[in-house]
C-alpha cells in the first residue's frame, strides 16, 4: 500500500425500508422519519430517510474489508445528502498520506448517480 | 404525542430548565445556554447478541461480528440510543421533525471488547448556528468496568428552522 491507493469498491444491496425498521431496532434509533412514512412526510423529507449513522455503518463495513479492524483509530464522518429507500449505495476509498505510525484515508458513500451521501476520513495503525 | 414532553424531563438533566412555549426562532438562544450541560451518565452492557442484530442490519457480515467476538466500530451508536434510553435531541427539546444527524466522529483509544460494561458520560461542546440551522456539538466518553476511557465520540445535531 502507499499514499494514493485506490481500495476495491464496496457495492451495497438496495437500501429498503425493511432495513431501515431493522436497522432501528438494532441501534434504539426510532426518530419516526426513519420508519414512519406519514411523520416523515409531514416533516417535509417526502418519505423515509435512512439513518446517517447506517451509512456510516457501510463504511465501517468496507474499511473492515481494507484493513484490520481492530487498527482503526479515528474515524469521521460528514452525513452530505440524505438516503431514501431505494438508492443502492457504493463505498470508495483511498490513502491520502501517511505518518510513521498511521494511514491516513479518506472515503465515500454514493449512490449510483454519484451523489455523496457521506464523506469519511479515517486513520489506520501501521 | 409530538415529542412535547421535554419539560418532564427536567429530573434527568438536572440543572437544566426548559421553557414550556418556545417558539422555533428563540431555539438559537435558548440552545447556546446548553454549552456545558452534562447528560446523565449510561451503562451499557456490550452483548454478543446484540452485536450480532447490529452487523445483520447493516448488512456486515464479518463473522468475528456475528460470533459477538469484535465491536464494529459504529457499535457506541447502540449504546448511546439503548444506554441513554432516550435520544439526546428529544433531552435538548429539539423540533424532532427539524433534526438531521450532520457528522459523528469515533476517535478509539483503546479497545471496546464484548462482555465490557461500558459507562459514558456526555456534555455539550458547542452550539452554534449557521445558514439558518442550528448546529449542537455533543461529546461522549466511553469509559469501561476498569475505569479506562477507550473511546470519544463527537457527534453533530443539526436542527433546521
Amino acid at each position: 500500500m502507499e499514499v494514493g491507493y485506490q481500495f476495491e469498491p464496496l457495492n451495497k444491496k438496495e437500501i429498503t425500508h425493511t432495513q431501515l425498521v431493522r436497522y432501528a431496532g438494532a441501534s434504539g434509533d426510532f426518530n419516526q422519519i426513519h420508519t414512519v412514512v406519514p411523520f416523515a412526510v409531514e416533516a417535509g423529507l417526502g418519505g423515509v430517510i435512512a439513518h446517517g449513522m447506517l451509512i456510516m455503518g457501510f463504511v465501517s463495513q468496507a474499511i473492515g474489508h481494507w484493513f484490520h479492524i481492530d487498527n482503526l483509530a479515528k474515524f469521521s464522518v460528514r452525513f452530505k445528502a440524505m438516503t431514501k429507500p431505494g438508492e443502492r449505495i457504493s463505498v470508495v476509498g483511498r490513502i491520502v498520506e501517511e505518518t510513521e505510525e498511521r494511514w491516513i484515508c479518506e472515503a465515500k458513500a454514493l449512490n449510483e448517480e454519484g451523489e455523496v451521501k457521506v464523506s469519511a476520513a479515517f486513520e489506520v495503525k501501521k | 404525542m409530538k415529542f412535547r414532553c421535554f419539560v418532564s424531563l427536567d429530573n434527568r438533566i438536572g440543572h437544566m430548565k426548559f421553557s414550556k412555549s418556545r417558539g422555533v426562532n428563540s431555539l438559537g438562544t435558548d440552545l447556546k445556554e446548553k454549552i456545558g450541560m452534562e447528560f446523565d451518565e449510561y451503562t451499557f452492557k456490550v452483548e454478543a447478541g446484540k452485536i450480532k442484530e447490529f452487523a445483520l442490519a447493516i448488512g456486515d457480515l464479518k463473522e468475528e461480528y456475528l460470533k459477538g467476538e469484535k465491536v464494529p466500530p459504529t457499535f457506541p451508536t447502540v449504546i448511546d440510543f439503548w444506554g441513554e434510553g432516550i435520544s439526546t435531541s428529544v433531552l435538548l427539546g429539539l423540533n424532532m421533525k427539524k433534526v438531521l444527524h450532520g457528522g459523528m466522529e469515533y476517535e478509539y483509544i483503546g479497545k471496546m471488547n464484548p462482555g465490557d460494561e461500558m459507562t459514558v458520560t456526555g456534555i455539550v461542546e458547542d452550539v452554534y448556528t449557521k445558514a439558518a440551522m442550528n448546529f449542537v456539538i455533543i461529546k461522549k466518553e466511553y469509559i469501561n468496568q476498569h475505569g479506562e476511557t477507550v473511546l470519544i465520540s463527537r457527534s453533530t445535531t443539526i436542527e433546521r428552522h
